[in-house]
């Protein structure tokens, strides 16, 4: 087999200030025609570095600090600009992670695509304008000719990815280069993109780098993975073994982080790596991985190891690669583990009224609409949008609850009308048994202090300007009336409950890590000692290594205090992990809710059913049968009639689905479904599914 | 993070650019004398005509040697050289106050606006942006105008303030445009999660306003401060020249301009060519200390 790149010794740094940072050193890849290689790392692992940099395309302030690049025998950093670009434009081709900020806003994509033909082999005119319409139908566009008509914008982020992915393989490259292709993506619409990436993949001979930070799509697609940890490659293994027997303590620590199918709070915690990756402006001359290490030895900080082969075909950069087989550690149970009674999540079954933190009926939401001038001439009234319509929840003391679904399934409104950031517009709220009226000015300071909130980016959710104990007290002084100096006692103590050290407190959130400003703010969100406590996508900006340990965070803080939880997510296997009962939204509505346990047992609504096939497994052993849904979620203006997934349903049962308005189905374990096709109907075309199992994924 | 590591921190980055340096340095010649100018005047009472640093215009040629007159006489015999000293400190008293009161009260009414929104915002921005759309040169002249011919009591708090006419155009003339900074600057920073942070603990308009918002909405008021400045500065030299700003005896730099051009600048050009020097050097310097700010600024610097 012909072998497209030769990679040895590459070294990229980029000037920061006044100062080099090498973001990738000693960078080795062999890469064959045919041959699907993953590049996975966390951010700042130098893996977009070494896409662009296997081009040979640099931005301004980087430079090549060595090494040899060959693409095809050639020497590509040997090359002028001119014959780059003739490279570029035939053999190698990029697709990037972003489509629409890739593609230019103001031409349509047909053109776009059509430039891209002509700079490759100089087709022009009525042929080109054919082989794009062909190239948008190979990936599944539907109506390729129209789509060719429209500008970038009109265009969902799934279709203007497949823009991308067509424009890079009209030209049958000989290297394909994609830089996380579906990290913006819905997970339904990952799935879709991840399918069509191994139809097209497979049997071109092109040779395809995928890079990523999620395990789970590169367990999905590749055959060969190398592991960055701070700009060096820590280990290179085929898919299997590497997911089988890591041979990095880095590796091993990543795959043990995710939440384990069926793995629940209530057993066991989340495996962590302790501390955060090492800043590339002071790689010293040790181990990168050193400092978070769980075998680090004396030899590992005096000098850095070599990448070597540890067994044919597989390379480690570690001393003691040997001992990693043995030391996979057991996820440690939980110290005062306890049992939460998992009986009717919703409906009139609670055993204890008084303990209700939150009930919901019929809870709505819905978004005028200002009238337009063309609105106004034709004397119409334009619809609203109903992010929320008609959403019942209960949520009792202690109890987790997770909510999931896609990105614009109302999730966040719903959560922001609970914390009272928007005040609804029908249905009833009661929050520890008092009806709610109002936004926020309405709301005594003691319900205030009851109901707190630990938001989805960290980088927003903390003032710049406020030290973290001007952070951590305002709450204590506002909110339970401490006076300034018990206030920073408490502030001291809120920080060693984060497991932060006590002189974090002088410091400003630019001199913290992402998974440090979490933590300082839920320790501000529980300074208060709420009883409710809603987190919006806490996780989901933070790398898988540090993900883990704000989870356990979240958990025992929770335990501790008490809580109460709503957890939302759009990731199912972190909500497996953390919740007693996950409700599924869709469009405004919960089409399901069911304790944690049976919501991975059928029978599932079949949004359910979706969500949790989409999810791309880091097990390269299961390639899971997909259910893919197909266009992308409709406007929450514009809703479609009777059952509101019907436009997507892959169990559409035929007229009824598209007129009447699904009932609200009970089973007798309290849990919830949302369709016309009966449960025990449900329970059977569902594919059993062990608890919990293909719902994994890196963030 | 305190107030003065950032002042600390944005000179050094703008110390490092040599554009912005050059600025700099000149904001900062012109300051000192602004502030020292009666005690760096070789004849601190030049703008008195009746001082002795008079000398007939037609022997004062040789005075353009080094020495006494190193910038020469006017036709009244004023020193030029101590003239163009003095006039700094009007200069940066009216332009720099008038800057600091429009920045001060547009940042707080545009901040107000951005964060509450609704019809109020909608009604004061449609009055901004009428404002907005008449030149300013001509807005000044006829508010000028206006407090010029309205009749004070003499020694009133109304004459004082219409002493102050062009500081007093200045920040009339500024506050909607610093407004309108502040309020795209606190909309941006009203949909940040610690905004949102504070409103669930219960949090007050102003707190917010002030505690919360306006240390990220400083960086760009800075920025807006700054330009300002130079604009304040090219106003006050304009209404100056135009003879709308201090009267005549004071050694007001556009004013300078002014009485020596025509027939006087083929006898005494210098009086004409320093003054105007002064205002092209300073104008500069702010703007290139300007530039130098918004970089440092973007950068993510102070």
């Amino acid at each position: 087999m012909t072998q497209l790149l030769d990679v040895r010794g590459l070294g990229i740094s980029y000037r920061v200030g006044r100062r080099w940072l090498r973001a990738l050193r000693e960078f080795n890849l062999q890469l064959d025609a045919g041959q699907v290689v993953g590049i996975v790392g966390e951010s700042g692992s130098g893996k977009s570095t070494a896409a662009l940099a296997l081009m040979h395309y640099l931005s301004a302030n980087g430079r090549i600090d060595g090494g040899d690049l060959r693409f095809l025998g050639e020497d590509m950093l040997a090359m002028g600009a001119a014959d780059l670009r003739r490279l570029w434009a035939r053999h190698i081709k990029l697709v990037p992670q972003n489509a629409g900020a890739a593609l230019n806003p103001s031409i349509k994509v047909g053109r776009q695509v059509a430039e891209a033909l002509k700079a490759a082999e100089g087709i022009e005119g009525a042929k080109a304008d054919q082989q794009v319409i062909a190239s948008f139908r190979a990936v599944n566009l539907v109506d390729p000719a129209q789509v060719a008509e429209r500008y970038p914008h009109e265009l969902s982020g799934g279709m203007q990815q497949r823009v991308a992915i067509a424009m890079a393989l009209m030209c049958q490259p000989d290297l394909l280069i994609l830089d996380e292709p579906t990290t913006g993506l819905d997970v339904t619409t990952e799935a879709v993109i991840l399918d069509l990436l191994r139809a097209l993949i497979g049997g071109r001979g092109a040779g395809v780098l995928y890079i990523t930070h999620n395990l789970g799509v590169v367990a999905q697609l590749c055959q060969r993975v190398v592991v960055l940890y701070a700009g060096e490659i820590m280990e290179e293994a085929p898919v299997a073994q590497l997911f089988a027997s890591p041979r990095h303590p880095y590796t091993l620590g990543l795959l043990s982080s995710l939440p384990k199918a069926g793995q629940r709070k209530a057993h066991s915690r989340l495996q962590t790596i302790p501390g955060n990756p090492p800043d590339l402006r002071h790689v010293g001359q040790g181990c990168v991985y050193a400092e978070r290490c769980p075998l680090v030895i004396e030899m590992c900080r005096a000098q850095k190891p070599p990448l070597e082969e540890v067994e044919p075909g597989r390379l480690a950069r570690c001393f003691r690669w040997q001992a990693v087989d043995a030391f996979s550690g057991e996820s440690a149970p939980r110290p005062h583990s306890r049992s939460l009674e998992m009986d009717a999540p919703a409906g009139e079954s609670s055993t204890r009224p008084d303990g209700g933190v939150l009930t919901a009926t019929a809870l709505s939401k819905h978004f005028p609409v200002p009238r337009d001038l063309v609105d106004m001439l034709r004397g119409r009234k334009p619809q609203p949008i109903r992010a929320v319509d008609g959403v019942d929840l209960r949520l009792r003391q202690g109890q987790t609850l997770g909510l999931v679904g896609e990105s614009g399934s109302g999730k966040t409104t719903l959560a922001r009308i609970i914390i009272g950031l928007e005040t609804r517009t029908g249905g009833g709220l009661e929050l520890f048994g008092a009806d709610i009226q109002g936004g926020l000015r309405a709301r005594q300071q003691d319900l205030l202090s009851q109901v707190q909130m630990v938001f989805q980016n960290p980088q927003n959710s903390l003032n710049p300007y406020r030290s973290v104990r001007q952070t951590l007290c305002r709450p204590l002084v506002k909110l339970r009336g401490l006076s300034a100096k018990s206030a920073e006692d408490q502030a001291l103590q809120l920080l060693e409950a984060v497991n932060l050290r006590a002189d974090y407190a002088d410091r400003y959130p630019d001199e913290l890590s992402g998974g440090e400003k979490q933590r300082v703010a839920i320790a501000r969100a529980f300074a208060s000692q709420p009883s409710l406590v809603i987190c919006d996508e806490p996780v989901s900006a933070l790398d898988v290594s540090v993900q883990s340990a704000v989870l356990n965070l979240l958990a025992d803080l929770q335990e501790e205090h008490g809580s109460a939880c709503l957890f939302i997510s759009h990731n199912l296997s972190v909500v497996g992990y953390l919740a007693d009962v996950i409700a599924v939204m869709y469009l405004g509505q919960i089409v399901e809710i069911a304790s944690a346990d049976a919501l991975f047992r059928a029978p599932s609504h079949p949004y359910t059913e979706a969500l949790l096939a989409a999810i791309p497994t880091p097990d390269p052993g299961q390639r899971s049968e997909r259910i893919l849904l197909a266009d992308d979620l409709p406007s929450a203006q514009n809703l479609p009639g009777g059952c509101r997934f019907h436009t997507r349903c892959p169990r559409n049962i035929g007229e009824i689905c598209g007129r009447d308005a699904p009932p609200w189905r009970e089973t007798s374990a309290g849990q919830g479904i949302r369709c016309h096709i009966p449960l025990d109907e449900l329970a059977e075309a569902t594919p059993p599914r062990q608890d919990g199992e293909g719902s994994q994924c890196l963030r | 993070m305190t107030f003065l590591t950032n002042i600390h921190r944005l000179l050094r980055v703008l110390l490092r650019q040599p554009q912005s340096a050059i600025g700099t340095a000149l904001v900062f010649f012109f300051f000192i004398l602004a502030l020292f100018g009666g005690q760096l005047a070789p004849y601190p009472k030049a703008n008195d005509q009746s001082h002795d640093a008079r000398v007939s215009p037609t022997l004062d040629i040789g005075s353009l040697q080094l020495g006494a007159h190193p910038f020469g006489t006017d036709r009244l015999g004023r020193d030029v050289y101590s003239r163009v000293i003095l006039g700094a400190s009007s200069i940066f008293r009216i332009a720099g106050l008038g800057t600091v009161i429009s920045v001060v009260l547009g940042s707080a009414l545009g901040m107000a606006m951005g964060y509450r929104g609704g019809g109020l915002d909608e009604l004061l921005g449609r009055v901004i942006d009428a404002l907005l759309a008449i030149p300013a040169l001509l807005l000044a002249l006829v508010m000028v105008g206006i407090i010029r011919n309205l009749d004070f009591q003499i020694n009133s708090w109304q004459a004082a303030l219409a002493g102050e006419v062009t500081l007093l155009v200045i920040a009339i003339l500024y506050i909607p445009v610093v407004a309108r900074v502040a309020r795209s600057a606190a909309l941006d920073i009203k949909t940040r999660e610690f905004v949102a942070a504070a409103e669930i603990r219960g949090e007050g308009s102003a707190y917010i306003l002030f505690r919360e918002i306006l240390p990220s909405a400083i960086p760009a008021l800075v920025v807006e401060a700054s330009l300002r400045f130079s604009y304040a500065i090219f106003l006050v030299a304009s209404l100056g020249f135009l003879g709308f700003g201090a009267p005549p005896p004071s050694p007001d730099w556009g004013l300078m301009v002014n009485e020596n051009r025509g027939g006087f600048y083929r006898l005494t050009p210098w009086a004409l060519e320093f003054p105007a020097l002064a205002i092209a050097l300073l104008v500069i310097g702010v703007n290139l200390m300007s530039d130098g700010i918004r970089r440092a600024v973007q950068k993510g610097g102070a």
